[in-house]
């Protein structure tokens, strides 16, 4: 399912930036910090399932003319 | 002699600021952000947007309009009639206004540029549709940064929208508490658990809450991640997908005869439509304000006559309707509002100076206060001369309606509680009011036993 997916891939991400990114000392930063990072990290999920979804339509339409090029044969 | 006065909300930005002068209005451009404003300009993208209208059309003018010598240009941007606030709109005006902000933020990608700003302020009604007013919020978008204004956008536009459509549609009204758009801590404790199952809501909100808590105290290198054009793109994406998603309708109502609940026949409510038509066509006012319009019946009296019209009530169901009435029929000349009349909008922010009180909005040319009367004098407990009093502060003429005791809708208010107001009458009405106004014209509307008066407020008290 694409919904348990997402879901596990988010929590694991999740996970990994609240525990491993590095932390450095040389820029104190607001509490939108938490905003940035986290908007790296749901663009890298939500990246992928928008270039699907740009070529989607691509892809669509080459099957669909790989599928009449047979059915013309 | 030229007079000059900065707009009280206009300063956080060192882009410029807005000013009036002889009462018109001006935003300075600063040297500072003259390579932006020229990329606006000079790529098109001004153009489309104004075009699309989603942006606020401005004028240059000459620098020498300029209030110091950080000036690069002057600009002169068309003036809006009414200026509201987002603990005044409706839900779909909420929802325009964010599907606005998105659609401005795409294009400007298109052209190499991205908002810096996603304030909920930064949108305004202009001819019945959302528009952009911040003409400085645009920067040249920079391949691999992450939009800097993710954040405000998740704050003032689906944190309130997520609440209005999944918990309670009052709760808009905390952007009175909360100026920078409802905290998404807070929010995610407010939202339904099942929020949590909704993967945008899970995330925009939930997860994004927990992160700003997991790092609000910690020092990172930002320069060093980047961000990739799908990744920047698809999240634009998915948040105006996930805004578009979120409903609300009013529960357990038929729209069709929500408001019918009058006890008019249709005589009677024909005559006083035919009435205010009277009224307002003897004093031909610019700017009218509706008071408890309900869903907008008597407002477009005005609004079709080319007249701008502010369609207050405090119910957001009636507020709804009237806009989504307003969006069908393409209406310019209406903007229905929010507003609870006994507890009007404050003005808050800095100095309380930053978004301005409903007193501080007017006074306007006429205002419509039909059917209201015994809300505020019989619900409310204010007396005659408090309404008076507040009227002749907000309006200069005054079409108000008096609804006797005898009324059934009065002996509908009266029927849960002791009857304290011997003074609610016809006699003591006019006579409290007529200290603060002249009586122009009064009518008693046929088939009841109501009247309808015009009333000047009087210039010397």
């Amino acid at each position: 399912m694409n919904i348990f997916r997402h879901l596990t891939t988010l929590t694991v991400l999740f996970a990994f930036f609240c525990f491993v990114f590095p932390q450095e000392a040389y820029a104190y930063l607001d509490p939108g910090t938490g905003s940035y990072i986290f908007q790296l990290v749901i663009a890298v999920l939500i990246g992928g399932s928008f270039a699907i979804k740009l070529y989607w339509g691509k892809i669509k339409t080459f099957f669909a003319s790989l599928f009449s090029k047979k059915t013309k044969r | 002699m030229m007079t000059d006065k900065k707009l009280s909300s206009s300063f956080r930005d060192p882009s410029g600021f807005l000013f009036f002068r002889d009462g018109l209005i001006y935003r300075q451009v600063n040297t500072i952000y003259k390579e932006n404003y020229d990329r606006l300009i000079n790529s098109g993208l001004y153009e489309t947007l104004v075009h699309g209208e989603l942006l606020i059309p401005h004028d240059e003018v000459d620098v020498d309009y300029a209030r110091s010598d950080k000036a690069y240009k002057i600009i002169k941007p068309e003036l809006i009639s009414f200026i509201s606030y987002p603990y005044e709109w409706c839900f779909s005006q909420f929802k325009g206004a964010a599907l606005t902000t998105l659609k401005i933020q795409k294009k400007s990608l298109n052209f190499g540029m991205s908002l810096k700003d996603c304030s909920t302020y930064n949108i305004q009604f202009r001819k019945g549709k959302p528009v952009f007013i911040d003409t400085l919020s645009f920067e040249k978008h920079r391949e691999g940064q992450p939009w800097v204004a993710y954040r405000q956008f998740c704050q003032h536009f689906l944190a309130p929208l997520a609440l209005m459509s999944y918990q309670d549609i009052r709760l808009n009204q905390l952007f009175r508490v909360y100026m920078d758009g409802v905290p998404l801590d807070l929010t995610s404790s407010l939202l339904p658990f099942r929020t949590r199952f909704v993967f945008s809501l899970l995330s925009h909100i939930h997860l994004h809450a927990k992160s700003q808590k997991h790092f609000a105290d910690k020092s990172i290198d930002m320069t060093r991640h980047k961000m990739s054009h799908e990744g920047f793109l698809g999240l634009i994406d998915n948040l105006e997908s996930t805004i578009k998603k979120l409903k609300w309708q009013p529960l357990g109502t038929e729209w069709a005869d929500y408001y019918e609940d009058t006890n008019y026949s249709s005589d009677a409510l024909h005559h006083k439509k035919e009435i205010v038509a009277e009224f307002l066509d003897k004093i031909n006012p610019g700017i009218v304000w509706d008071l408890g319009a309900n869903v907008g019946m008597f407002s477009r009296i005005a609004s079709d006559r080319g007249i701008q019209t502010i369609s207050f009530d405090i119910d957001p169901a009636a507020v709804e309707k009237n806009y989504l009435e307003c969006v069908r029929k393409g209406e310019t000349n209406i903007l229905p509002l929010l507003l609870d009349l006994t507890n009007p909008s404050p003005g808050i922010g800095w100095q309380n100076q930053e978004r301005t009180s409903l007193l501080e909005r007017g006074p306007t040319d006429a205002v419509f206060a039909l059917a209201l009367i015994h809300h505020l004098a019989i619900s409310n407990n204010l007396p005659f001369d408090k309404i008076a009093s507040f009227l002749s502060e907000i309006c200069n003429s005054l079409i108000i309606e008096f609804v006797p005791k005898n009324d059934s809708q009065v002996q509908r208010l009266l029927s849960t509680r002791e009857d304290i107001f011997p003074d609610y009458i016809e006699q003591v009405f006019e006579g409290e009011f007529l200290r603060y106004f002249t009586i122009e014209s009064s009518v008693r509307i046929r088939d009841s036993e109501r009247t309808l008066y015009l009333m000047q407020r009087r210039k010397f008290r």
